[in-house]
């Protein structure tokens, strides 16, 4: 019950998540929509499964998984960002959708 | 549990689209980042439901090669790669 509503609410944050991906206009506001709802959405899925069949021994692994996406994602954002920024690519109007 | 699936791969294409129109590369690696992860997400659903608890262990590598790719890819790009 609680696994289901965790799975749920995590497939909300990814929905929105892809929306933004495909309609933003530039790298950053990609990345922003990216960045802040995948991390909460897929690791939410996870969490999710992690309640929902109970006690078992794919616990650890699936934590793990969990340990692993919120320790790279960040990371990942950042070193995207930076190397855009670094470029000198633009922001705003430098975007053609 | 087969519509979160489903959700995942439409969710999953609609990622794949921005990978091949973006129209600069930094577009192409965000959405390659955001299709693996959506990729191995899936595949760890896949382990738990249909009970095949060796996919597990390959979602994990499979999660650390597509970060070090990704870090590398960037750092590359930053560092003057790329056709820009």
């Amino acid at each position: 019950m609680i696994g289901d509503i965790l799975i749920g609410l995590g497939l909300l944050f990814v929905v929105i998540g892809t929306i933004g991906i495909v309609r933003f206009r530039d790298v950053y506001s990609r990345l922003q929509a990216s960045g802040v709802s995948d991390n909460a959405g897929l690791g939410l899925i996870l969490i999710g499964l992690i309640v929902r069949h109970g006690l078992s021994s794919d616990d650890l692994r699936l934590g793990l998984l969990f340990f692993l996406l919120l320790l790279t994602n960040p990371i990942i954002t950042h070193s995207i960002a930076k190397s855009a920024f670094v470029r000198k690519y633009g922001g705003r109007g430098d975007g053609r959708t | 549990m087969i519509a979160v699936e489903c959700i995942l791969l439409v969710s999953l294409l609609a990622v794949l689209y921005r990978l091949f129109r973006g129209p600069h590369p930094w577009d192409r690696l965000l959405a390659y980042n955001a299709a693996s992860n959506r990729m191995f997400v899936l595949l760890a659903l896949i382990a738990v439901i249909d009970g095949r608890h060796s996919y597990l262990d390959a979602t994990i590598v499979y999660a650390a090669l597509s970060f070090l790719g990704v870090i590398i890819l960037a750092r590359f790009m930053e560092r003057g790669g790329g056709h820009r």
